[in-house]
């Protein structure tokens, strides 16, 4: 199955969702040779952002992908308010969306450490640098630690260029 | 006649800048390929999403096939 994140982050922007990419393509937004097989973003769980989710990929047939059977997507109007994130299969790919990132809060909170990213497609929030260090700190696995040491040395090369300029 | 430094370089060592920090060399020391952190530095961030998804699909099709050869 295909993953296309253009694709899917423009469905998402052009729904009117607020959001951040997190996670993998965040990692190689920031300069980290890494693959990621899957797109990860944070947003606040509401009524209305389930709902603009929903609208962004109502066609490509989503499911809940780490449920049993399967679950549609439409499933989750009945678990407003109970969901912490959303983890879905489209015909575009892998979706994760969570509403909090470890080491760093809700999605406010991440807002407010992210940085807006011009592309020819359109603009996107992507979690910044420090930010995205302190995420893959709190979450600690044996891939994150990988994640972590390119991070570091991309943030210690910025600083350097920084200082020289 | 290539010298026995160009020549190790040619042979994939990769030359430590001299100026490199802390975090670099100890991300080297574990093992990580500075190299392709210098390439993607190069980049725009947009040029790197977009590296990254041809990077996805041709792992993709080689996944595909990997399971194809499997079910042989």
């Amino acid at each position: 199955m295909a993953q296309n994140d253009q694709a899917l982050l423009t469905r998402l922007k052009d729904s009117g969702l607020e959001f951040a990419v997190i996670g993998g393509v965040c990692v190689v937004y920031h300069g980290a040779p890494l693959a990621t097989f899957d797109l990860d973003i944070c947003c606040r769980l509401d009524e209305e952002n389930v709902q603009l989710i929903e609208s962004a990929v109502k066609d490509l047939h989503p499911f809940h992908r780490l449920t049993a059977n399967q679950l549609p997507l439409e499933m989750t109007r009945s678990t407003f308010g109970h969901l912490k994130n959303l983890y879905l299969q489209t015909d575009l790919g892998k979706l994760d969306c969570l509403s909090e990132v470890a080491g760093v809060g809700d999605f406010e909170a991440v807002r407010k450490q992210s940085v807006v990213a011009k592309f020819s497609y359109g603009e996107f929030r992507f979690l910044n640098l420090d930010a995205l260090i302190a995420a893959k700190k709190a979450a600690g696995r044996e891939h994150d630690q990988a994640a972590l040491r390119h991070l570091l040395a991309i943030k210690e090369r910025n600083e350097q260029k920084e200082n020289l300029l | 006649m290539i010298d026995a430094a160009t020549l190790a370089q040619m042979n994939g060592e990769y030359v430590i800048p001299a100026d490199a920090g802390p975090a670099w060399r100890a991300a080297y020391a574990a093992g990580i390929d500075m190299s392709l952190i210098e390439h993607s530095l190069r980049m725009t961030p947009e040029q790197r999403l977009a590296e990254h998804q041809q990077v996805i699909d041709f792992l993709l099709e080689v996944q595909k096939a990997g399971q194809s050869h499997g079910a042989e």
